[in-house]
């Protein structure tokens, strides 16, 4: 499966900002990307690349303020999300796009009961279904076991694990189109962490819809995804079909990643640390981004900052040295 | 001083909540550690991994089991023998956020660890703190600046010099790098690995990622509900795991060379059934029998015993060698 079907998610040149010291601070600075119904997108970076709010964006999440879309389209289904009225986009959230979130203990309401959870989403978007047996059905297809008494649990009742399925069960209850995974799995155990990965696939499969993944586990990505954007500093510096990006990185970032991560089947020597620090956006660097952490860059990466070279429609990177690097 | 290993763990336990209903959060854990070596430690949450490691330094009360340092039981400790005991055993801990006194500048915090054990004569207290930061990587301009001055993987270098400050033979990390980005963990990884080597210190290193205990450690606990229920060196552990825990764990880490493998070839992985039971419950026959893939009628029934399968290579499980 690749990006030949129909584009459900386009973003074109996205910038958001956000204001509160002296200057904005550019979290996101020209992101595109689109997403094709059914695919499963993986957007990677480290903390504070603009990854998450990236993904808040595709539903106009992003609190304004101190949020501001400075610009930027976000088409979802050929319709622009940054331009909708609040009721059209109250049908958009929940019901065509929704989203998991890396922590189920603090996503959950503790003060409401499991079914009640699942059950409002589908009372909002689907008023003639019946909430209570779809809910029981949604419980069912994330493998909660005894969904009947767990209708009458509270958060705090369920393993973290369970609660993760709870998360699902509320974002699938809608059938969306778009399902944005936002470090599902990063605060589990490996165990209950496979148990997810497998039930988020198995699931995207059945309902047959788009998923965008957020996450910094190139092995995650290695395993579920068809594309991926690597982000840095609210840029994408890299795109590509993800077993061919994984294989033959091409920007540096993306394979100073992939040297930085310690193997399963061990590592020969040392593993090659990315020296210093993610920027912080508030301050970045001229140039390229990423040129003081690049043991590649040269004197035009330290004035110039790389423009976006597309080499098909699929894939792209944003650096001067890249060919020579190959 | 014996001949013996320098940390001999013997079947140490702790137990929590009243008697008639135990918690077993470590339930009889025996393992040895000599100098320059590295012991991972690694189980998912609640199987008593961090547990065992505080309570090795007296953070948590031991209820029974030997911990000999140097051939010296370090549980009945008291008073100044227990500090003589800090000094030579440290902890590095998971939260370099949570682990560093906000109020403390990284000067007085360092200067109060150098002191606190009287091993640097006061004139020579500033030297040593400056001498700390280069070690860890850190500039010694900075022992005016305050915790929150200082990214994440700066603090845990802070965490790991305040540790060194005292000239330990011997470091418990717990989960030093889980709460780092990607970039940064190397960064401390290499940090850790390099130190250990050149001050020759033992190191336990609790974490529940096996590739990066891989990369770090010698050898490899893994522990469940308590219990080890795995020992081995690192690359046989890896190789061929000789408990189904082990293999569903190995099997169950995304791993990109695996992941792009597993796409051509179609290979499953192993997914464990359910979650960790709680330690307050007691399970008849092998613990892990509810969520083995391998289970048989034997394990609902007797309790498999830690045994020697290979030379230096431990499991709990009766099927072993059928693996």
């Amino acid at each position: 499966m690749s990006a030949s079907g129909s584009k459900l998610v386009t973003v074109e040149n996205l910038q958001v900002q956000f204001f509160g010291g002296t200057n904005p601070v550019r979290a996101v600075d020209g992101v595109s990307f689109d997403i094709a119904e059914g695919e499963t997108v993986a957007l990677v970076g480290e903390s504070g690349c603009g990854k998450s709010v990236t993904a808040m964006s595709l539903a106009r999440l992003v609190p304004q303020p101190p949020g501001c879309y400075a610009g930027g389209r976000i088409l979802f289904g050929g319709q622009d999300v940054l331009a909708m009225d609040e009721a059209t986009l109250r049908k958009l959230r929940g019901r065509d796009i929704s989203y998991v979130f890396q922590e189920p203990g603090s996503a959950l309401n503790p003060v409401f009961t499991i079914g009640w959870q699942i059950m409002e989403a589908i009372c909002i978007h689907r008023p003639d279904a019946d909430a209570r047996a779809e809910a029981l059905e949604m419980m069912r297809l994330v493998g909660i076991p005894e969904p009947e008494q767990r209708l009458k649990s509270y958060p705090h009742e369920l393993s973290g694990g369970q609660q993760q399925r709870v998360m699902i069960a509320m974002a699938i209850a809608c059938r969306p189109k778009l399902l944005v995974a936002d470090e599902p799995t990063t605060a589990l155990d490996v165990t209950i962490q496979a148990q997810i990965l497998d039930l988020l696939r198995d699931l995207q499969k059945r309902l047959g819809m788009a998923m965008l993944l957020i996450t910094h586990n190139l092995g995650l990505v290695a395993e579920t995804a068809h594309r991926m954007f690597v982000m840095y500093a609210g840029r994408i510096v890299e795109s590509g079909a993800a077993p061919e990006v994984l294989a033959q990185p091409r920007h540096p970032y993306t394979r100073a990643l992939l040297e930085a991560v310690p193997r399963l089947e061990g590592t020969e020597g040392r593993l090659k640390a990315i020296e210093g620090t993610v920027p912080n956006p508030a301050e970045l660097p001229p140039g390229c981004k990423f040129h003081p952490r690049c043991i590649f860059a040269g004197e035009r990466c330290r004035v110039e900052e790389p423009v976006w070279e597309a080499q098909s429609p699929e894939c792209g990177v944003r650096c001067f040295f890249w060919k020579e690097l190959a | 001083m014996s001949g013996g290993p320098m940390l001999d763990v013997q079947d140490v336990r702790v137990y929590y909540g009243s008697q008639q209903h135990p918690v077993r959060a470590v339930d009889g854990v025996s393992f040895a550690l000599n100098r320059g070596e590295a012991l991972g430690v690694v189980g998912e949450s609640g199987c008593g991994k961090s547990t065992l490691g505080r309570a090795l330094l007296r953070l948590e009360p031991v209820r029974s089991g030997r911990v000999l340092l140097d051939g010296v039981d370090m549980v009945g400790l008291r008073g100044a023998k227990l500090k003589a005991f800090r000094s030579r055993a440290q902890m590095i801990f998971q939260d370099p956020y949570g682990s560093l006194n906000p109020r403390h500048s990284v000067g007085g915090m360092l200067r109060e660890a150098v002191a606190a054990h009287n091993k640097v004569e006061r004139p020579d207290r500033e030297q040593r703190v400056a001498e700390l930061l280069r070690s860890v990587g850190l500039d010694p301009a900075y022992t005016r600046r305050y915790p929150h001055e200082f990214s994440g993987g700066q603090r845990q270098r802070l965490g790991l010099a305040r540790a060194l400050a005292v000239e330990p033979e011997l470091i418990i990390a717990d989960e030093p790098v889980s709460a780092l980005d990607v970039s940064v963990q190397v960064q401390i990884l290499n940090l850790l690995k390099d130190l250990q080597q050149q001050l020759n210190l033992a190191l336990l290193f609790i974490a529940h990622d096996l590739a990066v205990v891989r990369y770090v450690c010698h050898r490899i606990l893994v522990m469940y509900l308590g219990k080890v229920v795995e020992s081995a060196p690192a690359e046989a552990l890896f190789a061929h795991p000789r408990h189904p825990y082990t293999e569903a764990l190995l099997s169950a880490v995304p791993d990109v060379a695996k992941g792009l493998a597993a796409r051509t070839t179609g290979q499953n992985r192993i997914v464990l059934r359910g979650d960790m039971p709680s330690p307050a419950v007691t399970i008849p026959g092998c613990p892990f029998h509810p969520r083995c893939h391998r289970v048989r009628e034997k394990c609902r029934t007797e309790i498999p015993a830690l045994r020697e399968i290979e030379s230096g290579h431990c499991t709990a499980c009766h099927f072993a060698e059928e693996m």
